[in-house]
């Protein structure tokens, strides 16, 4: 029971992010969310006892609740933008659209795969529609940093669906994940420092200018 | 995948065998003239590239040849293709070359889709890409797949070998190439086409319905027309050879359909007769037409130009250039007892053999009388094609400054050219046993009854048994020409005895002043062609005067252009559209981060609503 009511957090929380005008209250709504990750993982290693799934788990407390938020907060501090993230669509009709998304991945699961255990399949609900949400924010939303949480939201995603469906994606591949999405958050972290400079300002959609 | 993995084993049968001898006919005298030639024209690192390329371009064609398994023949086939682009835009700091370069490498990649294309389609039946495999399943293949295959074969092939429809890149790719390589591509690669077709159109797919042959007919007549026509009205000598290839060509494919449409009425020795003759043609073409192109590489490298109207009165300054391209004329031109003529003359008794043969097929009968018709018309605008660039370019007086201090080139250079030449003469007085084995070669191969048995071999002649009508006498006709010229020598010697003779200025008709400005141009001789031929060649010509009065003409300019009809009405209207639509689907790049992610976005949306449906 407790394990659903995590994956309804994560959903919330990705509603949370759309909804979230502010940069930081878009990190901290992503650390919520790792944290509900962090239980979920918790709770399984301790019920199967896996060593390996205990060794995950701390990982992701080390760097999707620590790490990045912590890094993502010192970048914000140093370019010193305002906190806005600025919104191509606001937040009615963003929370409208992730609601209809999470519609559609309801949609596609039930007609794709109806053979599917009624926990499971919630769960891959709920991961596809975080995946699409953290799509949909590195669209719709202008600052540089907001696409690398969506990014981050995007692999949280990934990550629920590989734990729902499989009991795990192979241990390896998953420390491998969790460090490339460190290491692409500190590259990407350097990169809009980088254009901060240069541009002095880190709105994506006035870097349109190297096309054919 | 299992097939997938690549057989890297060769394969030694007469056909490979023969065209790898044309191969190394090409590349090892094209070699020793390459030292020469590239020597002051180019730095020390780029011979040493160039030489290097060429090397592995002639590796690459022999392996095309050599290879038993699609997937091999592809990867050389592609190797060749590449290999052969960078060589040439060897003078890539010309405009010009690395535009050929680009039309070039485009062409030859629409032709290996095709290809490719067909081979996969085989490959779905077959499942494997061995060739015995491919060969055996396209006995069971679905006759409209069959025709499907066939078409993308003629694609594929014809675009390598410069057939008529596909033939754009040759005019602009084999002048602007260095000159040994524009010998070697004439002389070998685009007969690698013709390899490719009758490997896998002749012996691979297999000969299934009349009308293919019929295509191929009418194809290679259009070629053999067209492409003289051409190089009848250029001025430049190396696209003028360019063009002359497309003709030749043309006749070897003439020979091919030959095959095709006799095997489909029930001739099979008039077959091989047919595929033997087209060899003949391939490997004399290979001869000469390398030959033609390292004299005109000779001409290029001591004047600095290849075009005719600023060449003339060569042959006193480059005797032995001079002889060698006038022998390779000669020949190309199908004079006897030349190789030119055994080939071509073979190719016309077969087409006329199965004029007289095909009482079956009467539609067939007119229409191979026809292509007689039209074959000689070929040889003999193929005769004025180089009477010109013969006359203009080594007879008369000089035309510029430029060929005043010509001289013939240095042995490594001359050498080559020699040897070939002393094969034009060997390949055309033995004729007779040449085409024996060569007809050898076709029945190993098609596995048809040989037709050894409807000849008597000499080594000089091939005379007709059983009623066959066909016969060559090499012999006889060297006999013949040397009688009739030494007749007319001494009949003329008589006759002239008690003239005086004045020597003046050559082509002034006694007049005493003439400058270059007085001589007959390239573009004045084939005025005739075109205004006969004017249906096709479109020529528009455009005037200027400038004038101080009424009486007298200050500055005059008289320009003419002839239109290539395919360019024109098909090749550039299909550049347009392409680029129109090129520029259209640019709105779809904005530069914006968001809308790239967003076309991501819509992908997946798309893919979950819609996967059902596929």
């Amino acid at each position: 029971m407790h394990i659903e009511l995590m994956q309804y957090g994560v959903l919330l929380m990705a509603f949370a992010m759309v909804a979230a005008k502010r940069f930081s209250a878009l990190v901290t709504s992503f650390t919520i969310q790792s944290f509900l990750l962090f239980i979920l993982t918790l709770s399984e290693a301790i019920k199967t006892g896996s060593t390996q799934l205990y060794i995950l788990a701390v990982l992701i407390f080390a760097i999707k609740v620590i790490g990045i938020p912590v890094f993502l907060g010192r970048i914000t501090k140093k370019i010193k933008v305002p906190d806005e993230m600025g919104l191509y669509v606001n937040t009615t009709l963003s929370i409208i659209i992730a609601a209809l998304l999470s519609g559609i991945s309801y949609y596609f699961i039930r007609n794709f795969l109806p053979s599917m255990e009624k926990e499971a399949g919630i769960a891959l609900i709920i991961a596809l529609s975080v995946t699409l949400i953290g799509l949909f924010i590195m669209i719709f939303r202008i600052k540089a940093l907001a696409q690398v949480v969506g990014l981050l939201i995007m692999e949280n995603g990934i990550f629920l669906a590989g734990a729902s469906i499989t009991g795990g994606i192979p241990f390896f591949v998953e420390i491998a994940v969790s460090f490339d999405v460190f290491i692409a958050v500190m590259i990407l972290g350097v990169f809009v420092y980088r254009i901060n400079s240069l541009f002095t300002h880190i709105d994506v959609d006035k870097l349109n200018e190297l096309k054919g | 995948m299992e097939s997938f993995i690549v057989d890297w084993r060769l394969s030694f049968d007469a056909l490979s065998i023969f065209f790898g001898f044309v191969i190394l006919l090409v590349a090892i005298p094209s070699w020793v003239y390459s030292i020469g030639y590239m020597q002051g024209l180019y730095s020390r690192g780029r011979i040493r590239f160039a030489k290097i390329l060429f090397f592995f371009f002639i590796l690459s064609m022999l392996l095309v040849v050599f290879s038993s398994n699609v997937l091999f023949f592809l990867i050389a086939w592609e190797l060749m293709s590449l290999l052969s682009y960078f060589l040439v835009t060897l003078d890539s700091h010309e405009e010009k070359a690395s535009r050929a370069g680009l039309i070039y490498i485009l062409m030859t990649h629409v032709g290996t889709t095709f290809m490719t294309a067909a081979f996969l389609i085989i490959y779905s039946y077959s499942g494997s890409f061995d060739f015995i495999a491919f060969k055996e399943t396209c006995l069971l293949l679905p006759s409209t797949i069959k025709t499907v295959v066939f078409l993308c074969f003629v694609v594929g092939f014809g675009t390598k070998a410069g057939l008529i429809p596909f033939h754009i890149w040759l005019p602009y790719a084999h002048p602007e190439a260095p000159s040994h390589i524009s010998s070697v591509m004439s002389g070998a690669m685009i007969k690698i086409g013709v390899y490719g077709f009758i490997r896998f159109v002749l012996f691979i797919l297999g000969v299934s319905e009349l009308w293919w042959g019929n295509l191929i007919l009418v194809l290679a007549i259009i070629s053999s027309v067209g492409g003289i026509l051409y190089a009848l009205m250029e001025k430049d000598l190396k696209k003028m050879l360019a063009y002359s290839s497309i003709e030749n060509i043309g006749l070897i494919m003439l020979g091919i359909g030959g095959y095709m449409v006799f095997i489909k009425m029930n001739q099979p020795l008039l077959a091989v007769f047919s595929l033997a003759a087209a060899l003949y043609h391939t490997v004399n073409h290979a001869i000469f037409k390398t030959l033609l192109f390292m004299c005109s590489g000779a001409i290029l490298k001591t004047c600095g130009t290849k075009n005719m109207e600023k060449l003339g009165g060569l042959i006193k300054l480059m005797p032995v250039t001079a002889f060698c391209f006038l022998i390779g004329a000669l020949s190309i031109s199908a004079m006897p007892p030349l190789n030119g003529f055994m080939s071509e003359w073979l190719i016309l008794q077969t087409l006329f053999s199965g004029a007289l043969a095909g009482a079956t097929f009467p539609k067939m009968k007119i229409f191979l009388a026809l292509l007689t018709g039209l074959l000689a018309l070929t040889g003999g605008l193929a005769a004025a094609c180089f009477v010109k660039a013969f006359g203009i370019s080594f007879l008369a007086g000089t035309r510029s400054k430029k060929t005043e201090t010509a001289n013939d080139s240095g042995w490594t250079m001359k050498a080559p050219m020699i040897f070939l030449t002393g094969l034009i003469f060997i390949f055309g007085i033995f004729a007779a046993p040449v085409f024996k084995v060569l007809i050898d070669t076709v029945s190993s191969v098609s596995g048809l009854n040989s037709g050894g048995a409807a000849f008597t071999f000499n080594v000089m002649s091939l005379a007709p048994r059983n009623n066959s009508t066909m016969s060559l006498n090499s012999l006889l006709l060297f006999g013949i020409l040397v009688i009739t010229e030494v007749t007319i020598f001494a009949v003329v010697k008589i006759i002239t005895k008690k003239r005086t003779v004045t020597c003046a200025h050559t082509w002034a008709c006694g007049y005493y002043r003439t400058t270059e400005r007085n001589q007959y141009t390239s573009t004045g001789f084939s005025k005739p062609f075109r205004v006969a031929f004017s249906f096709i060649l479109m020529p528009s010509r455009k005037l200027e005067k400038i004038r101080d009065s009424h009486y007298h003409v200050k500055a005059f300019k008289y320009e003419v252009h002839t239109k290539q009809f395919l360019n024109e009405y098909f090749y550039k209207p299909v550049i347009k559209r392409l680029f129109r639509f090129a520029e259209w689907s640019r709105k779809l790049q904005q530069g914006s981060v968001h809308i790239y992610i967003g076309y991501i976005f819509l992908a997946i949306v798309f893919l979950i609503v819609f996967l059902k449906r596929f």
